[in-house]
C-alpha cells in the first residue's frame, strides 16, 4: 500500500531523483564547524515562525506597540516564550552567522570555485545585521528610541547624500509613527524577502560546488 | 587563476569526495544535533533569563543615555575613543563611513582580492593574523563598551586613554605593520623560517590589548553600578508604582481620594476651584491620551503645572504617567475593576520589628513625601531617605528619637499637635498627614518602629525579633 502511494508520487514529483540530487550528495569528510551554516538556516526559519506569531499581537504605532508587546508579555498563552525565542534568536543568529564567516575564512573555503558563494554570504551577514537593527526599534521602549535616533544618526553623517539617508529612514527629521512603520514593513517584509532569495541563491550554489573540504598541508 | 591550477583544485577535492562521506545520513545528523541544541538553549534562554522590561520611549527624556544593541557595542566603543583623537576626531565620517565602508568593501571582495590558491593556514599568514588582529579588537571594544562609565573627570580622561591604547592603537600599529610586510617584504609571510616573525607581532600584539582590557576591566570595578530602573510589568505593579506616584505628585491638590474640588493649603494655589478628578464626568469624557497631555503638559488656566519631562528634566517620563493614568482608572472609574491588589508592606507577624527598607519606605512615600521632598512648605524636613528621615528639618533632634513616645513624629502622626515651647498657645507642629490619617496598621508599624530603635535593614530589623512564645532560644 506505501509502496504503492509512493510510486504514484514518485512518477509525478520525482522524489527518487530529488532524493539522488538533495541528499545523497558525495561529501568530503564532515566536521563540526561545518554545520553553522545549517544553524544560521535553522535560525532563520525559527525567527521567521515566532514573527509571524508575534504579528497576530503586534501594532506598530507609537501608542500601541510598547502596550501591545506588553500585552503579548503578560496576556497572551505563551506569549512571553514565542517573544524570548525571537528575542535571543536575533542575538544568537548574529553570533552564529558571524562565526561562520569567520570559519569559511579561516579554512579559506571562499578560494575558487566558491567565491560567489562567499560575496552572496556577506549579503546575507549585512540583511542579518539589518534585521537586527530594524528590529531593535520595534518594542518602542527607551532603549530601542534612543538607539535608533543614535544609530540613524551615524547613517546622517555620511558626506552629500547622508541629510537624504537620515531622512529616508525616519520618515522625516525625527523618529516618529513613520519611523517605526518603515522599519516594521522592513523588518518583516523587505529585509526577509531579501535574504530568502539570497538563502536560494547561496543553498544552490553549495549544492553545485559542493561543501568545501578541511585544508591540509597539500592545500 | 589559470586552467591548470583550477583543474588541480577540482582533482584535489574529487579525491577527498572518495574518501568522504554521503550528506544523508552522515553529514546531516551533525546538522540536526546542533539545530536541536540551538532550539533548546533559546528555550532555557527565554524561560529563565527573559527580556528584561524597559520603560516605553519617551522621546522628552533627553537624558537617557543611549546603547545599541550588544553586536554593535564595538563600533558604538569605536566612535567614542575616534572621536578623543585631535583634528581626525572631529570629522566624524571617517569613523562612521570609511571605516566601516573600507571593513565591509575588503570583505566583500576579499576572494577577488586574495587570488592565491592555498587553503592550508601556513601559507595564509598574512590573511590570519591580521583578521585575528581585528577580531580580537571586535571582542576587547565589545567589552570595553559594556563597562560601567568612570565617575569623574580624571578617572574617564585615565580610562580613555588605556582604553584607546588597547582598543586603538595597539591593534593600529599591528595591522599598519603587517600591511608594510606584506607590500615591502612580502617573502617574511612566504618563507617558512622567518614567517615567525608576524606570529610573534601578533601574538605579542594582542597580549598587550588583552592586558590594556583586563586593567581597564579592574579599574572599572570599583565605579559606581548604574542604577537599574525598576519597570512595571504586570498591572498589579503599574497600580501600585501609579498609586506612589500619584500620592508624591497629585495627592497636595487632588487629595488622596481625587476628590477635591476647592484646593486648600497649596501655596498660590489657595482656592482655587477645580474639578473633582474622581468623577464620573472626568473619567468617562477624558480618554487615556487626552489625560496624558494634561498630566504632561498642564492646564496652565487652571493653575495645574506640567509634570512631563518636556518642561522638567526632574519631570515624570511616559510610562510614570501611563501608571498615574492606570491607577486611576482601576481606582475610580466604575468600567474598570481593578484586580487584587497586594497591601502597602507585608504585614506584621506577632512580635516581628518593622524595617525602615521593607515596611515604613512604602509607608513614607505613600503619605509623606508628597510634602516632604525638596522644594516644599516642610521646616527644612524631608523624608526621601533613611538618613534625611532621622537628620534633617529644624526639629531635627526631636523630631524622631529611638524608643521615645514623646518625639515629635510618633506624636503627630496619632493626632497630637506639637505646641510652640515658647508660646504654648501656637501649634509648631499641626498634625500629620496635615488632611486625613494612617490607616491603623500603618499607623501601629510606624511606632513599632520607632520604639525598637528605627533599624533600618531586614536584617537588622529581624535582630530585635520577640519571639511571643519562647522567651531565651536554647543555648
Amino acid at each position: 500500500m506505501w509502496k504503492k502511494v509512493f510510486d504514484w508520487l514518485d512518477e509525478r514529483l520525482g522524489l527518487n531523483d530529488l532524493y539522488t540530487t538533495l541528499l545523497d550528495r558525495p561529501e568530503p569528510k564532515g566536521n563540526w564547524w561545518n554545520t553553522l551554516g545549517s544553524a544560521s538556516l535553522f535560525l532563520f526559519v525559527l525567527q521567521g515562525a515566532t514573527g509571524i506569531f508575534l504579528t497576530v499581537y503586534y501594532t506598530p504605532s507609537p501608542d500601541h506597540a510598547y502596550d501591545s508587546i506588553q500585552y503579548i508579555m503578560e496576556g497572551v498563552a505563551f506569549g512571553w516564550l514565542i517573544r524570548g525565542i525571537h528575542h535571543w534568536g536575533a542575538s544568537l543568529m548574529v553570533i552564529v552567522v558571524f562565526i561562520h564567516m569567520l570559519r569559511v575564512f579561516v579554512t579559506a573555503s571562499y578560494k575558487y570555485p566558491r567565491e560567489l558563494t562567499w560575496l552572496i554570504g556577506i549579503g546575507l551577514l549585512l540583511t542579518t545585521i539589518g534585521m537586527g537593527f530594524t528590529g531593535y526599534l520595534l518594542p518602542w521602549n527607551q532603549r530601542a528610541y534612543w538607539a535608533t535616533t543614535v544609530g540613524t544618526q551615524i547613517a546622517g553623517s555620511v558626506p552629500f547624500v547622508g541629510e537624504f539617508i537620515l531622512k529616508a529612514l525616519r520618515g522625516g527629521p525625527d523618529l516618529s509613527a513613520l519611523t517605526l512603520q518603515r522599519f516594521f514593513s522592513a523588518h518583516i517584509w523587505m529585509i526577509p524577502a531579501a535574504l530568502v532569495g539570497l538563502i536560494g541563491v547561496h543553498l544552490f550554489l553549495i549544492m553545485k560546488h559542493g561543501e568545501s573540504h578541511f585544508p591540509t598541508k597539500e592545500d | 587563476m589559470d586552467n591548470e591550477t583550477k583543474k588541480k583544485i577540482n582533482e584535489r577535492y574529487e579525491r577527498e569526495l572518495n574518501r568522504g562521506e554521503r550528506f544523508w545520513p552522515d553529514s546531516i545528523y551533525k546538522d540536526l544535533i546542533v539545530s536541536l541544541g540551538i532550539f533548546v538553549v533559546l528555550i532555557l534562554l527565554a524561560t529563565f533569563i527573559g527580556v528584561a522590561p524597559e520603560p516605553k520611549a519617551d522621546p522628552a527624556d533627553t537624558s537617557y543615555l543611549p546603547r545599541p544593541e550588544w553586536y554593535f557595542l564595538f563600533l558604538f566603543k569605536f566612535l567614542a575613543l575616534y572621536g578623543q583623537i585631535p583634528v581626525i576626531g572631529k570629522i566624524e565620517w571617517l569613523a562612521t563611513v570609511l571605516v566601516p565602508g573600507v571593513g565591509v568593501g575588503l570583505l566583500t571582495l576579499l576572494p577577488l582580492l586574495d587570488k592565491s590558491p592555498y587553503r592550508h593556514y601556513s601559507r595564509r599568514i598574512f590573511a590570519l593574523t591580521a583578521m585575528g588582529t581585528l577580531i580580537l579588537d571586535i571582542v576587547l571594544l565589545t567589552v570595553m563598551a559594556s563597562l560601567p562609565s568612570a565617575p569623574n573627570a580624571e578617572e574617564l580622561a585615565a580610562s580613555t586613554t588605556l582604553q584607546a591604547i588597547g582598543g586603538l592603537w595597539i591593534p593600529a600599529a599591528i595591522l599598519t605593520i603587517l600591511v608594510a610586510f606584506y607590500i615591502f617584504k612580502r617573502d617574511i609571510f612566504h618563507q617558512s623560517t622567518r614567517r615567525s616573525l608576524p606570529i610573534y607581532l601578533t601574538v605579542i600584539g594582542g597580549l598587550a590589548m588583552v592586558v590594556m582590557t583586563v586593567v581597564v576591566s579592574a579599574r572599572s570595578s570599583s565605579y559606581p553600578k548604574p542604577e537599574e530602573a525598576e519597570v512595571a510589568t504586570t498591572l498589579v505593579d503599574q497600580i501600585t508604582a501609579g498609586q506612589d506616584l500619584y500620592s508624591v505628585q497629585c495627592v497636595e491638590c487632588h487629595g488622596d481620594d481625587g476628590s477635591v474640588a476647592i484646593i486648600e493649603g497649596v501655596e498660590g494655589l489657595e482656592g482655587e476651584e477645580i474639578t473633582p478628578i474622581n468623577s464620573t464626568d472626568v473619567l468617562y469624557t477624558i480618554t487615556d491620551s487626552a489625560m496624558y497631555e494634561i498630566i504632561a503638559y498642564g492646564r496652565p488656566n487652571a493653575g495645574m503645572p506640567p509634570s512631563g519631562k518636556a518642561y522638567n528634566a526632574e519631570g515624570l517620563t511616559r510610562s510614570e504617567i501611563d501608571h498615574i493614568i492606570t491607577f486611576m482608572r482601576y481606582a475610580w472609574d466604575d468600567r474598570f475593576e481593578a484586580p487584587p491588589m497586594k497591601p502597602l508592606f507585608p504585614a506584621l507577624a506577632e512580635g516581628e520589628v518593622p524595617s525602615y527598607d521593607v515596611h515604613i519606605a512604602p509607608i513614607v512615600k505613600r503619605y509623606c513625601i508628597s510634602c516632604h521632598r525638596p522644594g516644599k512648605d516642610n521646616n527644612d524636613y524631608l523624608m526621601t531617605t533613611y538618613e534625611e528621615i532621622l537628620t534633617t528639618g529644624e526639629n531635627k533632634d526631636k523630631n524622631v528619637i529611638a524608643r521615645d513616645p514623646d518625639g515629635y513624629l510618633i506624636q503627630v502622626i496619632q493626632g497630637t499637635p506639637i505646641m510652640d515651647p515658647a508660646d504654648p498657645t501656637q501649634e509648631l507642629i499641626g498634625v500629620m498627614p496635615p488632611k486625613g490619617h494612617l490607616k491603623p496598621d500603618a499607623l501601629e508599624a510606624f511606632i513599632l518602629w520607632i520604639m525598637n530603635g528605627m533599624p533600618e535593614t531586614a536584617e537588622d530589623a529581624a535582630e530585635l525579633f520577640m519571639s511571643p512564645t519562647t522567651a531565651t532560644p536554647a543555648p
